[in-house]
């Protein structure tokens, strides 16, 4: 069994014709034979050297013929599965469905002032289970929904995230890397027989820094599947053309696939487009851009002619620092472009300023907006039933109604969507309840998520492991400096307080 | 000797580095004086950071100018050493990514709007080494040393180096900055430096607060 994604019932949007996507494809292969990426391990260079291509171990850099990169393409399955500690969340990526990740930021927000706070833990425990009870929001991940909360020091935030997601959620886990931390992600998915999808990182312009390697190399011995992704600024880190942006991405997770496919072939891949225009005075990345998705349009017309499931990164952010208009329309028009161009995966969900905040308020009105675009996605059902010709010769012209009718009630629910955290009063009704807004019902939604919602609690062998596996971790930092006195004398107090793992 | 100095500043408000260094190159060659050379490129790139703060001119052309004055400056300042004087800046601010983190734009901005605003930055590149900092805080003797990291596992080598300079002795005898998209005010704090912003054309700002504190 699986967890239900979004189902697209009719062709994706294009905007390549033929030749251009033959063009892209050809000069990506050009540029991989040519200038090849940049890998900083030892192993992956010695790998490829193995393999037929062009190695310089003092550059690092690594030359791909052509016949090879299309090899390994092809190596890659179409769909492949991953699996939450509970195996009705299992989730397989691929064909016509999409399935969300909410996006995670590093602060919450003050929703009085709207400026950015570390969350605390309970609040952050408290926003796994409100993930865990949409529909919507279909697997979860590491920094997800914040970079960490209050106490934890920076090299254990994505371990404490990863347990708290395991702990307060049976899906299935996106899993980061970095300084050996993906090594205890691993441990902690075997121990709860999960797979995770294991996340390799791209260092734009054409580079893979050696954590991103030995992230691949773990999460492939572990049996996993790879999220390979690129996160490219257009102007900065890749060319300011869209379609030049398109080559250097595609050369550099290429690179990666041939890494993955040398080392297991068969390994399943999801490529990811993570990329933006950049913000010309700021140096940012320019979030919420027609830019990102005029990129992942066109990135997920060119892998699906690959057959390897897409997942597109740039959708969920915005450039402003409320949930407002602004967050909404930047946000719900690259959704809306992302699921019809076919992307399997979105990270979506929660994020108000790009990669700086999440807000939980903001999680429930996205569950409304991917709930609406996932209803027009279904399409239009048109049967003998639908077309309900019998009904209209029945009915006629005034006074006949359909509102009395069977068919109405049983159809107008399977043909709308309702929303649930919308205003959908009239006036005199808005106006008696206080003009309430959509910010004021997602409040309420939240808080009855909060106090109503159970999700399916860990076993106490497995709660065991997973604490086990979090102690390790720590002794693990701890003894390596990474951890200095005074940030543990303030975690190990949050450690102790009798509110741990979460109230 | 003005036609050389209308060349040089010319290659900066054309974003040419190539020509800026060669123009240095010759203007050093016939002798110009290098106080004036200098103030000549000056002018020039004060140009780009107005046009910068009217909102004509973006980031592409900064930074384009920045790299350009940069090359040439670094030939003008070496000519001014060999003769035994100071150069004439706001302040020397040594400026890195820390080790194990090779993002590069951030860092390369601020160097940009520090260099438009007359400072004179020492740029170690990227995956820097805590050694390699101290070296060239020993070298060229910076009122301000600025780290940049963009990922929650590298931030923590801010405070490494924080850590080791105090080890040595030498914390006090200089300001330090970090910023990247991982760090933040609170963070600063923690780990004891003297500043943080969150966006590289406010880097110049800071660092003339800094100086003026002393």
């Amino acid at each position: 069994m699986t967890r239900k994604g979004l189902t697209r019932n009719f062709s994706p949007i294009e905007i390549l014709t033929e030749e251009q996507i033959e063009s892209i494809h050809k000069s990506t292969l050009d540029v991989l034979q040519k200038t090849g990426v940049r890998f900083e391990s030892k192993r992956a260079l010695e790998l490829f050297k193995e393999n037929g291509c062009e190695v310089d171990t003092d550059k690092k850099l690594v030359k791909f013929p052509p016949g090879l990169v299309e090899e390994c393409l092809r190596k890659c399955p179409s769909s492949f599965r991953i699996k939450g500690r509970d195996s009705s969340q299992d989730l397989s990526f691929g064909g016509n469905t999409s399935y969300f990740l909410p996006f995670p930021g590093k602060d919450t927000i003050d929703l009085e002032t709207w400026e950015p706070r570390v969350p605390t833990r309970k609040e952050f425990y408290d926003v796994v289970k409100i993930m865990d009870a949409l529909d919507t929001v279909h697997y979860t991940g590491s920094y997800v929904p914040w970079f960490g909360f209050k106490y934890v020091p920076p090299v254990m935030q994505m371990l404490e995230g990863d347990a708290a997601n395991f702990r307060n959620s049976s899906m299935p886990l996106h899993c980061n890397y970095g300084k050996d931390c993906e090594k205890f992600a691993i441990e902690m998915a075997k121990a709860l027989d999960a797979v995770n999808l294991g996340v390799v990182g791209v260092s734009p312009p054409l580079t893979y820094q050696e954590d991103a390697c030995k992230s691949a190399f773990r999460n492939i011995e572990a049996g996993f599947p790879l999220y390979i992704q690129s996160g490219a600024t257009y102007g900065a880190t890749a060319p300011a053309t869209i379609a030049g942006a398109t080559i250097t991405n595609n050369a550099e997770l290429m690179g990666g696939i041939v890494l993955a496919q040398l080392t297991k072939p068969g390994t399943g891949i999801l490529v990811s487009d993570f990329g933006f225009p950049q913000n010309m005075r700021s140096g940012h990345p320019a979030f919420g851009q027609i830019g990102s998705s005029l990129h992942q349009v066109m990135f997920n017309q060119i892998w699906r002619r690959y057959k390897i499931p897409v997942g597109n990164h740039s959708t969920g952010l915005s450039s402003s620092k409320k949930i407002d208009y602004q967050c909404g329309y930047e946000k719900a028009i690259l959704c809306l472009l992302s699921l019809l161009s076919g992307a399997n995966e979105i990270a979506f969900h929660g994020c108000v300023y790009g990669e700086l905040s999440f807000h939980p308020i903001q999680l429930i009105l996205d569950d409304d907006v991917v709930g609406m675009i996932g209803r027009f996605l279904e399409g239009v059902e048109v049967s003998d039933e639908t077309l309900a010709i019998d009904l209209i010769n029945e009915v006629g012209p005034i006074p006949g109604t359909y509102l009395t009718k069977e068919h109405t009630r049983k159809w107008w629910k399977k043909e709308q969507f309702v929303p649930k955290a919308a205003d959908s009063l009239t006036y005199p009704e808005w106006m008696e309840e206080n003009k309430k807004d959509c910010i004021e019902y997602a409040k309420k939604r939240m808080k009855e998520i909060i106090e109503t919602y159970k999700p399916k609690p860990l076993s106490d062998n497995d709660e065991d492991a997973i604490e086990n596996i979090l102690e390790e971790a720590r002794r693990y930092y701890r003894e390596r400096g990474e951890i200095s006195d005074k940030e543990w004398d303030a975690y190990k107090k949050d450690l102790e307080s009798p509110d741990y793992p979460y109230a | 000797m003005s036609e050389i100095i209308d060349r040089l500043k010319e290659a900066i408000l054309t974003y040419d580095d190539k020509l800026a260094q060669q123009t240095a190159e010759k203007a050093i060659e016939e002798g110009i004086d290098p106080k004036k050379i200098l103030d000549g490129m000056t002018e020039a790139i004060r140009k780009i950071g107005d046009g910068f703060e009217r909102g004509e001119l973006f980031l592409p052309e900064l930074v384009g100018a920045a790299n350009a004055m940069s090359k040439a400056t670094s030939i003008v300042e070496m000519e001014i050493e060999k003769s035994g004087k100071k150069v004439d800046k706001i302040g020397t601010v040594v400026l890195g990514t820390v080790k194990g983190d090779i993002h590069d734009i951030g860092k390369t901005m601020v160097k940009a709007f520090l260099v438009a605003e007359n400072f004179r930055v020492i740029d170690l590149g990227v995956d820097v080494a805590p050694e390699e900092f101290i070296k060239a805080i020993e070298k060229y003797n910076p009122e301000i040393l600025a780290l940049s990291a963009l990922m929650t596992t590298t931030i923590s080598e801010q405070r490494k180096i924080i850590e080791i300079l105090k080890d040595k002795g030498i914390r006090d005898r200089l300001k330090i900055i970090i910023g990247g998209a991982a760090t933040s005010q609170e963070f600063a704090d923690e780990i004891g430096a003297d500043g943080y912003e969150a966006s590289a054309p406010r880097a110049p700002r800071l660092c003339k607060k800094l100086l003026t504190e002393g």
